[in-house]
């Protein structure tokens, strides 16, 4: 039976901190009234902890202490003090310190949810061309970005186009209704240096119910493309291989976070470079017809390739530790 | 005996092992009772935000705009309108965009000039418009005669006006941070609704059409008609609210329908109606994924929002 009692006694313990735990805040201002309300409750038989462990369920009576809420009115506390100390009693007058303005900073954004200062994004993405009536240059691509600050980062990215570009039925349709060539590109791919800066960002509230964090970036750069003419005027002699020419970008995108390294992107983005174009004369002559330096137009046009782009963006490392904790 | 009391001891035990399991479980459901106190407590039943500045619920919208078309063939249209709604709840509204664009605000795209550039230099036609040019007999212009007249900007097709019903909802609803600097109380709205499209189109020519006009060559198979069209029309924006009675809206509007843009004979003809019949018809329609960006000013009455509780 002895150890019966002490089994008993040791459950019971177990069943008090839980109660406490519950009611950290109050217990500063628990009375010992209320601590003696515990003790009765440890003291007592099975019964009796096990009506105390549900006793938070109670409505306590009118005037009755409840634990851990503190049992005296604020303005008793401090004529405690005052009597205990009177060097420590506040001074203050209240209604005078209430007059006076509230220098509280209040942050509209309070914490920014995905922190991307020193962490690295790996973003690859869908391209679409946008702007290419006659070839469509869809392709996969991949951007790599390092932020130095919350809100700059440099990065790569890169585009494989080959493989996958499309010719449209408009292009043969005006062709054939008008008999007018219009030179046609098509790409391989293209690598690029950039800079992104991060002006932007937000959360927004989803049916009242769900909040989502997003940032809205921007981001220019400049590197290298591989394209070729692709041979509409004089196909039979004209065979183009791929070049390489700089070229620059500039791109606005979005980018919405599901978690604090996980957020989907959706981007426009303008490759410009300067294009050889198939020349539109062709000569007569089969020696010229077959010399490549006919081949390409005297000016060469300043193409713009207007992407879109979406995909994922995967933050890494996948966690970090604010500096402040709010 | 011995049997008894190793069976008492093993019956203590247990009795020892359910108590204990039972005190756990009534701490553990003490500790579940804190949250319970929390929602059965003064904030139950409370709203997740109060004193929630009700933008839209019960105002009327008045939203003067300017619409764009995107990835045009041939020429761009700004479209000047006005788009009305009544927001029945902060994240619904019923509401009509309407917009005329007049012949001014047509723009010819590069290809139309550079159609038009040969189409000239052929010399094809004459002054009247007819296909007997001082080239008239070569073959490009023989090949031609069917698709491009005097003036190629003058056969397109365009949009002259629209109007659409639609349907609004706001599901999302934030703010947006800029520079750190500029806080702004910031929407994402969609919106589907019908779009009834006033177009001018090609008049339809040639053998396989009901028109008079049996050749399409002349140059009255080059003169353009009004028809109305019906098409879906989605799409979604942004409303950045500038002041309580403000707010300025980009949004981007997906408009299908079917319409000869170009006034070519496209299609029609033998074997799988995919090859020209020398027949302007609704054949050679193609049906376009239209689209269009708009700005606009909302402008909401009356001036001020309410907020809730």
């Amino acid at each position: 039976m002895k150890k019966i009692r002490i089994g008993l006694l040791a459950a019971v313990m177990c069943a008090i901190p839980a109660l406490a735990s519950a009611q950290d805040e109050g217990e500063e201002g628990a009375t010992p009234a209320a601590g003696g309300g515990e003790e009765e409750t440890a003291a007592g038989t099975e019964e009796g902890a096990a009506d105390g462990a549900a006793g938070g369920e109670e409505v306590p009576g009118e005037g009755a202490e409840i634990p851990g809420m503190g049992a005296e009115p604020a303005g008793d506390g401090l004529a405690a003090i005052c009597q205990i100390d009177p060097d420590a009693c506040p001074k203050l007058d209240m209604e005078k310190e209430a007059k006076k303005d509230l220098n509280e900073k209040i942050y509209a954004v309070q914490q920014i949810y995905a922190k991307r200062k020193m962490r690295f994004e790996l973003n690859p993405y869908m391209g679409i061309g946008m702007n290419d009536q006659y070839v469509q240059h869809p392709g996969p691509g991949v951007a790599g970005n390092f932020y130095l600050l919350e809100v700059l980062a440099i990065g790569v990215n890169f585009n494989y186009y080959r493989p996958f570009k499309s010719e449209s039925d408009f292009n043969a349709d005006v062709r054939r209704a008008a008999r007018v060539g219009v030179p046609l590109t098509q790409y391989d791919w293209n690598a690029n240096f950039n800079i992104t800066y991060v002006p932007s960002y937000g959360k927004f509230a989803g049916f009242s119910d769900f909040i989502f964090h997003w940032d809205l970036y921007v981001v220019a750069g400049g590197g290298a493309i591989s394209t070729k003419p692709i041979a509409v005027i004089d196909p039979d002699n004209r065979k183009f291989g791929y070049e390489i020419k700089p070229t620059g970008n500039v791109g606005v995108g979005a980018r919405v976070f599901f978690n604090r390294w996980f957020a989907a992107i959706l981007e426009f983005r303008d490759y410009i470079f300067a294009e050889d174009l198939e020349s539109l004369e062709v000569s007569e002559d089969p020696d010229i017809a077959s010399d490549p330096d006919t081949w390409y137009d005297e000016d060469p046009e300043i193409t713009n390739n207007v992407q879109l782009q979406f995909g994922v963006s995967i933050f890494l490392p996948f966690s970090f530790e604010y500096r402040l904790p709010k | 005996m011995r049997t008894t009391i190793m069976k008492t001891t093993a019956t203590t035990r247990r009795l020892l092992l359910a108590l204990a399991a039972g005190f756990g479980l009534l701490a553990a459901t003490e500790t579940a009772q804190a949250q319970e106190i929390l929602l059965t407590g003064p904030l139950a039943g409370a709203p997740a935000v109060r004193k929630l500045r009700l933008y839209r619920q019960g105002r009327l919208t008045i939203m003067p705009s300017a619409t764009f078309t995107l990835l045009d063939h041939y020429q761009r249209t700004i479209i000047p309108g006005i788009q009305l709604d009544y927001n029945f709840t902060d994240w619904l509204s019923l509401g009509v965009w309407g917009g005329f664009a007049p012949d001014p605000l047509h723009l010819t795209a590069g290809l139309t000039e550079k159609i038009q550039q040969v189409n000239a230099d052929r010399d094809c036609r004459n002054s009247a418009g007819d296909a007997e040019g001082p080239s008239a007999t070569e073959t490009d212009c023989r090949l031609t005669a069917v698709n491009m007249g005097s003036e190629f900007e003058e056969q397109l097709g365009e949009i002259s006006w629209v109007a659409a019903p639609q349907i609004t909802g706001v599901p999302f609803r934030g703010k947006v941070s800029l520079f750190k600097k500029i806080f702004i109380d910031t929407e994402m709205f969609f919106f589907l609704g019908a779009a009834f499209v006033g177009l001018k189109e090609r008049v339809d020519c040639g053998p396989n059409s009901d028109s008079d006009l049996d050749a399409c060559s002349g140059h009255e198979a080059f003169e353009r008609k009004s028809r109305m069209t019906v098409g879906p029309t989605v799409g979604f924006g942004l409303t950045f609210w500038a002041t309580q009675w403000l707010g300025i809206v980009p949004q981007y509007r997906l408009l299908p329908f079917a319409w000869n843009d170009g006034g070519f004979d496209t299609a029609g003809g033998d074997p799988d109606g995919d090859f020209p019949d020398s027949s302007i018809t609704k054949e050679d329609r193609m049906y376009r994924f239209n689209q269009f960006f708009t700005i606009g000013f909302s402008i909401f009455l009356p001036t001020r929002y309410r907020i809730s509780d």
